[in-house]
């Protein structure tokens, strides 16, 4: 089977090495250029599937430590180094995604010694820090028996039980934390998903989604290197057995996997389907007690996500253990350790993202950045237990023999034909040949400045003309794809033709973001103009049934006349179109919803004035103070007769 | 304690406290400016308070609301949150290790982060607690014209703003948003429309703090419970085989007539 596990390694590589780059670009970039992530969405891909879900998958060293030693089941011994790989793997590349997801890698050792008692997340770290550390000790005798250093392997396996309660004590712990982080969001999480009993739930369903990873890795294991220990030897399923059928005697073929390890396979699938069906039922009466039947009966996509999650998830792989047909079949068990593994995941992703779509309001999608990376992590940790397992003996006794004879060493280059069919055959050159094509085209695909999309970096489009000499160009002002209209050459002749270009365009970097419309339309835009002018553009090209993209864009010409500068001095008289409800009869002056602030005049009085005043006194200009220095249209002041005053005064 | 009472109806969304609250944070103005435009609440790590609109005719001061019970502290795992005695939560950036927690936590949507930066943290109102060390008000207080926003001990606060609301019972909502929801803010509100625009909700919920706290400080307890109740399960377990082994019965290994030859 050298050549399918090689066809997946090299899967692996390639996801492996594209994750390698997104990692660099992530760092080198930064959180938001490489990441769909937003102060809307703060835990996205990384912390959910990689961290709670990826820690969730990797449950097994605890349940099967429990079954080895706490209830001495020798028959699941053979299962203990398997579980305990997966679980170092599994919680090692949840660590790995996690120093990428937080915004400062480099100070991921601070809660060791800042320390906050009141916080799950604190307790998780903890928790997940100690148990690491526990699947590393419950990992090393094996490597220790490799090196051969019997004294340090005898000493770990005295202290084997006692490691293994703490592991047990700690895992009890954190998986039901990993669910307590989300009690904190009371009033954004789906109702569907927020439960007081999060902690127990959590902790229920990844005991038994954690054996069913060890199933499925195994019986995975057992069917590139190993197929008979599962389904028995050929001779024995090529032996037709006899059977009678309708009193007939038939001659049919046994179906059902026969190898030595199938039965402990089978009971352990039928334990973990045992602590899932304990989960569902936990999950319908919680459902009972919590309020979940009215969001699951709503019909909205998140109630079809819980049905799909329930089904797929937990009814699914406790139905394949029990029939009897699947039952016997390492497929039958396999899937359903699969969809296990599956229905947790994406309970933790139902969770720990698309429950908070509702309250967010928008929705995330993990960057490609970001899928590299979860996937790089994950497929870097396959490959180090394609390693180890084919180097020390975790599945089997022995270690299977994979190495092909021809080696990097034996590399001659006689002919072009050999030399290609020792790349093809050798680890290492296959590497070097996929690296060598996967990661320029990774950097490619991924950096970040050709496809980046968040808000804040968001490249300025080009002006684009609207007739041919460029003197009306479309423009996009607030950057974020509403255009407006922007009569350029008009501006630059009141402006001052050739020399009022710096005007706007202060400095002529690429992409000058230029002078924003209201640097200069102050009363268009500024909310405490009482004239509220947008709402004005949307309601006149509704009354007007102006039709288009933005109709609201083109609605000026109603209220301004086509030449001039659309100012508010030109525009039309509010009475020529509200005549009519200015003046309604009947409304109570003391009617409450007439009582709002201060009128503008006031506000605006109060807000100037004030300062006005002071700065009067202060400045010694007593104009300053006057209602005419702002009104002018109460006595005409031409700007250099002000300018005069001015510095007499100041004289 | 230190509280800011705001009148909705007095506020007439000149963003002069907005503006003061950029300027003695020294934040750009620009991009504040667009971040008003692009971000639906107005709030980003360029603007850390903003003026919301209530309803039509209605706008509000949003920015941090300093809880008595702060979500973001209890949930900070490394400590960096803290609420202060004289009202503010305050961020310690030193501490601050990234992983956003407190923006998952705050029940108001408050934290926000510095997205476009490599080195990037969290953002959020501190109450201007330079200012409240120089004795001075708040700056959006400061520079409110209308009076919308007051400042002072949040005990004096809360009398004057039942004093108000019993003075005009037919203005104001006989409500005090931050009185009691989430265990107390120190930012109040009165109203004379339903604040939901704002994050607060329409029923007073406690604390955040109070969901989980009484449950973290039993951990260790369920730690040290599971430790022990295995090591007993595992005597029980090795007695009985001990037992079994004796008297000769297959106790230990049970066969399992199930497995093997079943059908």
């Amino acid at each position: 089977m050298i050549r399918r596990t090689r066809a997946i390694k090299d899967v692996l590589w390639f996801f492996a090495l594209a994750g390698l780059v997104a990692a660099i670009l992530r760092l080198w970039f930064g959180l938001g250029a490489t990441t769909n992530l937003s102060d809307s969405v703060p835990w996205g891909l990384w912390k959910i599937l990689n961290m709670v879900g990826g820690v969730a998958l990797s449950t097994s060293g605890f349940t099967v430590g429990f079954l080895v030693y706490v209830l001495r089941l020798k028959k699941f011994r053979p299962f203990m180094k398997p579980a305990i790989l997966i679980a170092f793997l599994g919680y090692g590349c949840s660590c790995l995604a996690l120093l990428f997801d937080i915004g400062l890698p480099h100070r991921f050792w601070h809660p060791i010694f800042m320390w906050n008692i009141n916080s799950f997340l604190f307790e998780v770290f903890w928790c997940v820090l100690l148990y690491f550390t526990v699947t590393a000790v419950e990992l090393a005798p094996v490597i220790f028996e490799r090196l051969r250093a019997e004294k340090v392997v005898r000493m770990l396996h005295r202290i084997g039980f006692v490691v293994v309660v703490i592991g047990i004590s700690l895992s009890s712990l954190h998986h039901s934390s990993l669910g307590s982080l989300f009690l904190v969001t009371p009033q954004r999480l789906h109702p569907l998903w927020y439960t007081p009993w999060l902690p127990i739930l959590f902790i229920i369903s990844a005991m038994g989604g954690g054996l069913m990873v060890v199933v499925f890795i195994k019986l995975l294991w057992a069917r590139w290197y190993d197929p008979a220990s599962i389904n028995g030897s050929e001779t024995e399923r090529k032996t037709p057995l006899i059977q009678i059928i309708n009193g007939k005697a038939a001659t049919v073929f046994n179906r059902r996997s026969q190898g030595p390890e199938f039965p402990q396979i089978r009971s352990l699938a039928t334990i973990a389907a045992s602590i899932f069906s304990v989960y569902l039922v936990l999950k319908i009466v919680d459902l009972f007690l919590h309020g979940g039947w009215g969001p699951l009966l709503a019909g909205t996509w998140e109630s079809w996500l819980y049905t799909l999650e329930l089904v797929l998830g937990v009814v699914l792989p406790i139905a394949l253990v029990i029939i009897p047909g699947s039952r016997h079949s390492a497929t039958g068990i396999g899937l359903a350790a699969f969809f296990g593994a599956f229905g947790l995941a994406l309970n933790r992703l139902d969770v720990g993202v698309f429950g908070y779509f509702r309250d967010a309001g928008v929705v995330y999608f993990p960057s490609l950045i970001e899928w590299a990376v979860g996937l790089g992590v994950v497929a870097s940790a396959g490959l180090v237990l394609f390693f180890i397992s084919e180097h020390l003996p975790i599945f089997s006794e022995q270690p299977p023999a994979t190495r092909p004879a021809a080696g990097l060493f034996n590399l001659s280059f006689g002919s072009l034909r050999q030399l290609w069919n020792t790349a093809l055959t050798d680890g290492l050159h296959r590497i070097t040949l996929i690296s060598i094509f996967v990661i320029p085209l990774a950097f490619v695909i991924m950096y970040p400045p050709f496809y980046n999309s968040s808000a804040n970096n968001q490249e300025i489009r080009p002006a684009i003309g609207i007739d041919a000499g460029r003197t009306i160009l479309r423009i996009d002002g607030n950057h974020g794809g509403v255009e407006t209209i922007f009569a350029h050459a008009e501006h630059q002749k009141r402006l001052g033709d050739s020399t009022s270009c710096g005007k706007c365009h202060h400095v002529s970097l690429p992409n000058d973001r230029s002078t924003p419309c209201s640097r200069c339309h102050r009363y268009m835009n500024d909310p405490t103009n009482i004239f509220n002018h947008e709402s004005h553009m949307s309601a006149v090209a509704e009354t007007e049934h102006i039709t288009g993209l933005h109709p609201a864009n083109y609605s000026c010409l109603e209220c301004h006349p086509e030449q001039n500068p659309k100012t508010s001095s030109n525009a039309k008289d509010c009475l020529s179109c509200h005549k009519e409800d200015m003046f309604l009869a009947g409304v109570q002056k003391d009617s409450p919803n007439l009582r709002l602030a201060n009128s503008y005049r006031e506000a605006m009085h109060q807000t100037c004035i004030e300062c006005h005043k002071k700065e009067a006194v202060a400045q010694s200009k007593p104009h300053l103070g006057d209602c005419q220095t702002c009104h002018k249209s109460l006595q005409t002041i031409s700007d250099s007769e002000l300018v005069n005053v001015d510095v007499a005064n100041t004289i | 304690m230190y509280g800011i009472l705001i009148d909705v109806t007095k506020c007439t969304a000149c963003e002069k406290c907005v503006y003061a609250c950029t300027e003695y944070n020294g934040l750009d103005v620009l991009k504040a400016d667009r971040d008003r435009a692009v971000i639906t609440d107005g709030l980003s790590a360029n603007r850390l308070s903003t003026i919301l609109k209530v309803d039509e005719k209605r706008f509000a001061r949003k920015s941090c609301m300093h809880c008595l019970e702060p979500s973001c502290v209890s949930a900070c795992l490394v400590g960096g949150l803290t609420k202060s005695p004289d009202g503010p939560v305050i961020y310690d950036r030193d501490k601050c290790i990234g992983c956003r927690y407190c923006m998952l936590a705050c029940p108001f949507h408050i934290p926000r982060y510095e997205w476009d930066k490599t080195v990037p943290f969290m953002v959020k109102c501190n109450m201007c607690v330079g200012r409240l060390a120089d004795g001075e008000q708040p700056a959006c207080v400061e520079a409110c014209p209308e009076g919308a926003l007051v400042f002072g001990n949040r005990d004096r606060l809360l009398s004057e703003a039942h004093g108000i609301i019993k003075k005009y019972p037919t203005r104001y909502h006989n409500h005090i948003w931050g009185e009691n929801e989430f265990g107390g803010t120190s930012v109040l509100y009165i109203s004379d429309v339903d604040l939901a625009a704002l994050g607060w909700p329409r029923f007073e919920p406690e604390s955040i703090p109070s969901l989980t706290e009484p449950l973290i400080h039993k951990t260790p307890f369920i730690g040290l419970g599971v430790a022990f109740s295995l090591v007993g399960l595992n005597w029980i377990v090795k007695r009985r085989n001990t037992l079994a082994e004796e008297h000769g019965e297959p106790f230990k290994e049970e066969p399992h007539p199930e497995e093997n030859n079943d059908d």
